[in-house]
């Protein structure tokens, strides 16, 4: 509540609140880790030597090198020690771990994020048209359309996508003013920095919106995402990195994959929004707001759709390990090489070590932006922190 | 005694069922449902009556229609045409529905069952056992079960009735349990759970009788919505031809797509969405089901109306 307690007892609590995430978290993924292990292990068991190509004769001889003849909770503890160290392992075809997937994993990391935020913000945005509209083919067009999409066979969306408006896309570029494109996939520093940069920038313009809310700052509320996505990316044009950024989101198969992330993602969206508008607009303050005749936008922007938007936002963050996988369908459907191929590769030849790595940086990526969502709810509204600091 | 206690119990299911009954989307999705439940047992039926006359032509993998250009598009004897092979595409897709059903049916079955009892029990029992299963629930969570799908089918030991189980495993244990525990945590603050105690009810009785009924239509929604997740990779698994079963919707998709850049033959678009909109639609009745479902228990809904 405004006004009460000061400014530094609301930081310690944050602070408190924060710290007791990120501890969880940690125990959270070692758990994840462990599951996955012994997972992994259990299904793939003796399949390396088909990756190594390797003769039945010397089968035994290989797995006493890779130290696979140990009982699998001695490999556990062995894997769980270089874990907590930050190490993943060898690969058993000798590489490190971390090296197999630093690679892709900026390509797979910026399809995501890039796709992701659009996706959030479109199904935000017509979930709120819609359910505003009151209209009832709007409401069934909408629903029909969400439906199909979300349930899609990533495949053949690909497929449809190349056929109809592969052309248009490739054309993009030269738009642009950029050259064709020479390698197999975007990548590299910048694709991180895009990806980082466009999530913090996401995430910092949801917080500062529900705390502008909450503190009354309408205007602060309504400029706090487009602010934060346009500082963004004038810090990527006074860094000199705008045309790399452009260059690398207009790479035509990323560009199919994200599309289609877009696609298959903001269905989901769409709908929780509709679902909580309208069900936000039998309230009686929406008819006080009206009876004080305010002007409807400003009901639907400033009144209802804040109420609306945690939901959504919870169960789109709750959503992205599977959005992620689902991401790792979709690369290998649209032939971007990134985390897909490789995990595909790993999953081929048995390289058990290479599947475990990606599962962990999937689930870190999923337990980052969970506490970051439990961050920011707690930002919006400090009454979900307990006293025992655990979310209620 | 006995008798008289039907009439305390919550029944969850009871007004659940006559709200489902109005709502659109659940009953599309359950109509979607029935239409490829009929498609999926009539392929038997088909070749011994109408196919019997030519039953080489329409058998599933091995047919061929030589009388006609292949790919063909909907004709009278091929209702959905013919792939670029010659196979009638209407046989190869009830045939690939086999597998999918299976999966969707053993997906629901564990994901509700192990949801339920992970649940309901530490919302039950509560304590260190609830706090442990919590973590694992938090840990599982992020364990996406379609790449632990794909990694299951890749050995082609497994059956899709049991990559349907393994799947049901992760997305039980995570997405399942925690939302039954989180409902059965509140059905349990309820007073008639301690009138219930008060009366002498056993645990059994009471997780039997009040929790259990209270927290179905919950795991119903997570575990249907997990359905369409377990199809779509299912689809994508016979797709890259990795599994045990290769004669899915999604070969039916794989071989469309690639005979048709062998043969050099035009699109064949019939094939393609046979076997794209099966997938599709069928992972879509379920999550029509589960977002009708969601619609008609969210206690929002219900309230009155302006």
């Amino acid at each position: 509540m405004k006004g009460e307690g000061s400014f530094n007892d609301w930081f310690w609590t944050m602070i408190r609140f924060v710290s007791r995430r990120a501890l969880w978290g940690l125990v959270t993924l070692a758990l994840l880790v462990s599951f996955a292990f012994i997972a992994v292990n259990l299904l793939l068991p003796y399949d390396f030597a088909v990756g190594l190509g390797q003769r039945s004769r010397n089968i035994e001889r290989i797995r006493e090198q890779l130290g696979l003849d140990r009982p699998l909770w001695v490999r556990w503890l062995d894997y769980m020690w270089h874990f907590v160290r930050g190490d993943l392992g060898e690969s058993y075809d000798g590489y490190r771990v971390s090296s197999y997937i630093w690679s892709p994993l900026p390509t797979t990391v910026m399809i995501f994020a890039v796709g992701g935020v659009v996706a959030y913000l479109l199904g935000e945005w017509l979930g709120r048209l819609v359910a505003w509209s009151r209209s009832r083919v709007l409401t069934a067009a909408s629903s029909t359309v969400s439906v199909l999409l979300f349930s899609a066979f990533p495949p053949w969306l690909i497929f449809l996508l190349t056929y109809f408006v592969g052309d248009r896309l490739a054309q993009l570029r030269s738009w642009a003013g950029l050259q064709p494109v020479t390698g197999t996939a975007p990548g590299g520093p910048i694709a991180v920095v895009l990806a980082v940069g466009l999530l913090v920038a996401f995430i910092t313009g949801i917080a500062l919106r529900g705390w502008a809310r909450r503190n009354q700052r309408r205007a602060l509320g309504l400029l706090a995402i487009p602010a934060g996505l346009a500082g963004f990316a004038l810090g990527l044009v006074i860094s000199g990195t705008w045309t790399d950024a452009v260059d690398q989101m207009l790479w035509p198969s990323a560009l199919t994959a994200m599309l289609a992330l877009i696609l298959i993602a903001f269905g989901e969206s769409m709908l929780v929004m509709r679902a909580g508008v309208s069900a936000e607009m039998a309230e009686d303050y929406v008819l006080t707001a009206r009876a004080k005749a305010l002007p409807e936008r400003l009901i639907r922007d400033g009144h209802v759709a804040p109420n609306a938007v945690l939901p959504t936002l919870s169960r789109l963050f709750t959503s992205v390990p599977y959005l992620i996988s689902g991401l790792v369908i979709i690369e290998l459907s649209s032939g971007t090489y990134a985390l897909g191929s490789l995990f595909f590769y790993a999953i081929e030849s048995g390289n058990v070590p290479i599947i475990i790595g990606i599962i962990a940086i999937v689930g870190v990526i999923g337990l980052v932006l969970r506490i970051a969502l439990d961050i920011v709810q707690a930002i919006i509204d400090p009454r979900i922190i307990r006293a025992d600091g655990e979310p209620s | 005694m006995t008798h008289a206690t039907r009439g305390h119990e919550i029944g969850g299911w009871a007004d659940t069922r006559k709200r489902l009954r109005n709502n659109k989307m659940a009953v599309a999705g359950f109509t979607v449902l029935c239409v490829f439940a009929i498609l999926a047992f009539i392929h038997p039926i088909l070749q011994a009556t109408v196919w019997s006359d030519n039953p080489a032509v329409y058998r599933p993998v091995t047919g061929h229609d030589s009388t006609i250009d292949n790919p063909s598009g909907p004709s009278l004897t091929h209702p959905l045409g013919t792939d670029p092979l010659g196979r009638d595409v209407l046989s190869l897709m009830t045939h690939g529905l086999r597998p999918t059903f299976l999966v969707a049916i053993a997906v629901a079955l564990s994901a509700g069952t192990i949801g339920l009892v992970v649940g309901a029990s530490s919302a039950f029992y509560r304590g260190r056992y609830d706090r442990v299963m919590s973590h694992i629930s938090d840990a599982v969570v992020l364990l996406p079960p379609p790449l632990m799908f794909l990694i299951a089918s890749k050995r082609g030991l497994l059956g899709p009735f049991e990559l349907g189980l393994l799947y049901g495993l992760f997305a039980g244990l995570g997405p399942a349990a925690i939302v039954v525990r989180s409902r059965a945590l509140a059905i349990m603050e309820k007073p008639f759970i301690d009138a219930a105690r008060s009366v002498g009810g056993s645990p059994r009785w009471i997780i039997t009788h009040h929790l259990l009924p209270a927290v179905a239509p919950h795991v119903a929604v997570v575990t249907l919505g997990s359905v369409v997740g377990a199809l779509v990779t299912q689809g994508f698994v016979e797709y890259l031809g990795i599994g045990e079963y290769r004669y899915g919707l999604g070969n039916l998709v794989y071989n469309a797509m690639s005979y048709q850049k062998v043969l050099l033959t035009g699109v064949p678009w019939s094939a393609l969405m046979a076997g794209a909109l099966g997938i599709s639609l069928l992972a879509s009745s379920f999550y029509m089901m589960s977002a009708g479902l969601r619609q008609v228990i969210d206690p929002r809904q219900t309230r009155r109306r302006v």
